[in-house]
């Protein structure tokens, strides 16, 4: 089989539904144990990584696929597997797999809530995946809200703890404030756009596209942890270390920047769209740096680290040229290898050692070499300090912040020089403040799943480094998906003594010197978490306040709600009073109809003035007996036919089920009347507007006679409307039965009970 | 388009409302008739104007009738029949064990005015 044979829509379609079959299976196993569990919601996304990884190798051409619900208004799932999505597949399922099995040591005990975990961890990545490869704007909203519910379960892993509960409830709560402005955005940019297709967008612009432009910043923000979106992030790193490597670092949020970058090439002519992108990239980069540098807890450093990458991120993409989008996809890729890697040695050090305090640890490179040393290597990594990915891949950011000009490129390119410093120094403190010199720690036997899983992901960066050209092929065609012009650039080992390779190492050098001086001052408070607090705060109170708007809103009282909702209605019909067009409209069809309106609408009348409830049945039997008239006047002598039996029967339940109510109807409040009748009147007039305008613009003549050829000769009827419910529309018929046999044990059942029984 | 179809169709649409924004359920219930007849009505001045039963081996196909929404309108009345039945069963339940045949207010919805009027006195 080549890998021509695997990109094909069947196999992307067999992988999603092999990720959905194994999430139940997954929970059902762990129940049982919980390593098998975590094993067998492995195999779905290790399979999706090897098919990513074999169609990115021999690089075959983009394929499409979709699954249409309703054709004509677009709405259904449509995949398509090009470069982006494929390095995001390779990401999401890989780096999956390997936390998949890294869990297995993580968590030592089969506890009650490993099922839950597990399901969840593969519910996530099932999302993830189809996120990265969503075509549609509806598919992508779909699976992102998808991801934000998931991730909400994963963040609230241990939920018996109140302080747990908040984090998870902050991170719903923005991001999916953030859906929500996504969405809006997402519609406008659709609209304007004319096309769903994530990868057909037209460039837009004007008044609309600025405001498309901030509401899907707004969902890019809050998603990938923008200042001073940020703030439910450090909170997230109460859950466990596994849900932080995959979805804090490699995956969920990146997706703020993959949408970024996908929906970038539509807003290329709006001022907005860069000068929002780099106000936070830029924030973000500096704020998270310098915050991650304050932190004692190892764990949040890197997690500030993260808000300080995914800043330099969305700076790269804002800036929009060839050069910094190359770099910028090249970064996405090295980053998620590092970061995961490093917060898995973290999460082992807690795992093992009881602590993530930096005060607290020492000596683990004597204790915990294996983690050590995957460690160091990703952390020069993420340095950008060569032999490794991310040096080339920070070489690249460095060339594209140099390349700049313009007036905002001093801005932004000292702003990515001082954030590559500040990340350097974090990176220096992080790795001398954990593994260098400290108070000797108790270290537990190592847990062979967890060094498996972080070994990899620390060779993933030499790897990487060695099989640069492999590299070069990955990153290289997802560049050019986003910005044609990035097809000249690559990635090199060993670019020479270049302008940029010096800056480079002019920020190592003053990076380090940074971060041995802060590393010194170990005795300083940590940062508060006053962003997050002050959102909790917000949210109580908003909560509180909630009760008081609501109970005027939903005060319980039906005729209002009805009144409310028939008002509503009928703003519907407003466009349309202009439409009705007055040389359609005739008197009456025929002199009878005219009779008979005159009738139906005098016996309605009274049924709704006349005070005894026999005389209001009657006055419904006269009305069914004019609209039965109408039926035979029209043309249809089946309706009159039903009618008159349903009639019958109708106004005989009435005297039978409302004979035992009083003779009269219970008064009612004479200001309430007056808007009952203001509200029905201004309706009435509204359904005649409504239905004079639709049929002053008929879109077709009624296919009658086709009908009427089709029952004679397929249904083998005479009678048209008989052969249309029996034959035409069977299934519909069958169900109308099925609605009455359930209407009629309902009835019996009210009508059985007895009336004592029900009272207690 | 019939005027005197409209008409007819306006005026039981506003009797309609007007019965089912009442308390009491069996007006309720024969407001809810109205307002299905006027549906029904709606529906057949949608397919066109009046013209001769759809019956293929008596009439001219050209003279006939539309007949889909014949056969739409046949299963609403149908349906709006059976729903109509239901409610009058249960407005017969409503009364035997309460009395009358009053549409109280919701009681989740007065738990939330409970809770707003609590609030209030917090502060």
């Amino acid at each position: 089989m080549s890998a021509d044979d695997l990109a094909s829509g069947s196999i992307l379609w067999t992988l999603l539904v092999l990720h959905l079959l194994a999430v139940p299976l997954s929970a059902w196993v762990a129940r049982f144990d919980h390593r098998a569990g975590l094993g067998v919601a492995a195999i779905a996304p290790a399979l999706t990584a090897i098919w990513a990884s074999v169609l990115l190798i021999d690089s075959t051409n983009p394929f499409v696929t979709e699954l249409m619900w309703v054709e004509g208004l677009d709405v259904g799932v449509r995949f398509r597997a090009d470069a982006i999505a494929l390095l995001m597949t390779l990401l999401v399922s890989g780096i999956g797999t390997l936390v998949l099995v890294y869990a297995m040591g993580y968590f030592s005990t089969s506890s009650a809530q490993m099922p839950r975990m597990t399901a969840a961890l593969l519910a996530f990545s099932t999302s993830m995946l189809g996120l990265v490869l969503a075509d549609s704007i509806w598919t992508l909203f779909i699976f992102w809200e998808f991801t934000s519910i998931t991730s909400f379960l994963l963040v609230g892993h241990k939920d018996v703890d109140a302080s747990v509960r908040d984090a998870a409830r902050r991170a719903l709560m923005i991001t999916g404030a953030g859906g929500l402005s996504l969405l809006a955005g997402l519609l406008i940019l659709g609209a304007e756009s004319g096309t769903t297709s994530l990868t057909d967008l037209a460039p837009i612009d004007g008044g609309r596209a600025w405001v498309a432009a901030l509401l899907i910043l707004g969902g890019v923000a809050t998603k990938s942890a923008q200042v001073p979106f940020h703030v439910w992030l450090p909170g997230a790193m109460k859950a466990p270390t596994p849900v932080s490597a995959y979805l804090h670092s490699a995956t969920m949020v990146k997706a703020g920047v993959l949408l970024l970058a996908i929906t970038g090439p539509a807003f290329t002519d709006v001022t907005t769209w860069k000068v929002v992108g780099l106000a936070l990239g830029i924030s973000s980069m500096l704020w998270g740096g310098i915050t991650s540098l304050r932190h004692q807890d190892a764990k949040l450093i890197l997690a500030w680290g993260t808000i300080s990458q995914l800043g330099l991120l969305v700076t790269l993409l804002s800036v929009g040229t060839a050069k910094a989008t190359f770099a910028a996809i090249s970064i996405l890729f090295a980053h998620a290898i590092f970061k995961a890697a490093l917060f898995a040695v973290v999460g082992e050090i807690d795992i093992r050692t009881g602590t993530r305090d930096i005060r607290e640890l020492g000596g683990l490179s004597r204790t915990m070499p294996i983690a050590t040393a995957v460690a160091v290597v990703s952390g020069l990594s993420m340095a950008g300090v060569p032999p490794l990915l991310g040096f080339a891949a920070k070489e690249a950011a460095v060339e594209a912040a140099l390349k700049l000009s313009g007036t905002d490129a001093l801005i932004v390119s000292t702003s990515i020089i001082v954030g590559s410093v500040i990340t350097v120094a974090y990176t220096t403190r992080f790795l001398l403040g954990t593994f260098g010199a400290g108070p000797d720690t108790t270290v537990a036997p190592r847990r062979p799943a967890m060094t498996i899983a972080t070994t990899v992901l620390g060779l993933g960066s030499i790897v990487g480094y060695i099989a640069i050209n492999a590299v070069n092929g990955i990153v290289g065609p997802a560049a050019v998906e986003i910005n044609a012009k990035a097809d000249v650039y690559s990635l090199y080992r060993w670019p020479g003594i270049t302008t940029a390779f010096l800056v480079s190492a002019a920020i190592v050098a003053v990076g380090v010197a940074l971060g041995l001086f802060i590393l010194r001052r170990v005795d300083q408070p940590a940062p508060g978490a006053r962003g997050a607090d002050l959102v909790d705060h917000g949210l109580d109170r908003f909560l509180a306040w909630a009760p008081q708007p609501i109970a005027r809103i939903q005060h319980g009282s039906l005729p209002v709600y009805l009144a409310t909702m028939g008002l509503v209605a009928l703003t519907a019909t407003i466009p349309f009073v202009r439409e009705v067009d007055t040389d359609s409209l005739v008197l009456w069809d025929n002199a009878f109809q005219g009779a008979l309106a005159v009738a139906i609408i005098g016996a309605a009348a009274a049924g709704a003035f006349v005070n005894s409830r026999l005389g209001a049945a009657l006055t419904l039997g006269a009305v069914g007996l004019g609209v039965t008239g109408l039926f035979v006047v029209h043309g249809a002598p089946d309706l009159a036919l039903t009618q008159l039996l349903v009639e019958t029967i109708i106004v005989v339940g009435f005297v039978l089920g409302l004979g035992h109510l009083g003779r009269s109807f219970p008064s009612a409040h004479a200001t309430w009347k007056g808007v009952r009748v203001g509200v029905s009147v201004l309706c009435g007039v509204g359904v005649m507007f409504g239905l004079a305008a639709s049929a002053s613009n008929p879109s077709g003549t009624p296919p009658i006679e086709q009908l009427a050829e089709a029952a004679v000769e397929e249904g083998g009827g005479n009678n048209i409307v008989n052969v249309i419910l029996t034959d035409l529309r069977a299934l519909d018929t069958l169900g109308e039965v099925v609605v009455l046999a359930v209407v009629a044990l309902g009835i019996l059942a009210l009508a059985n009970t007895s009336d004592t029984e029900a009272t207690t | 388009m019939s005027i005197s179809l409209l008409l007819a169709i306006g005026g039981l649409t506003t009797v309609g409302i007007y019965l089912i924004t009442a308390r009491s359920l069996s007006r309720i219930i024969l407001g809810f008739s109205l307002l299905g007849h006027a549906a029904v009505l709606a529906l057949l001045t949608a397919g066109g104007p009046a013209g001769e039963a759809p019956l293929a081996n008596q009439n001219d196909a050209e003279t006939i009738a539309n007949p889909l929404p014949q056969a739409l309108a046949l299963t609403a009345i149908v349906i709006s029949f059976g729903l109509t039945l239901y409610l009058l069963a249960l407005a017969r339940r409503q009364q035997a064990l309460t009395g009358d045949d009053l549409v109280e207010d919701d009681l989740e919805d007065l738990r939330i005015a409970t809770l707003a009027a609590n609030e209030e006195d917090d502060e």
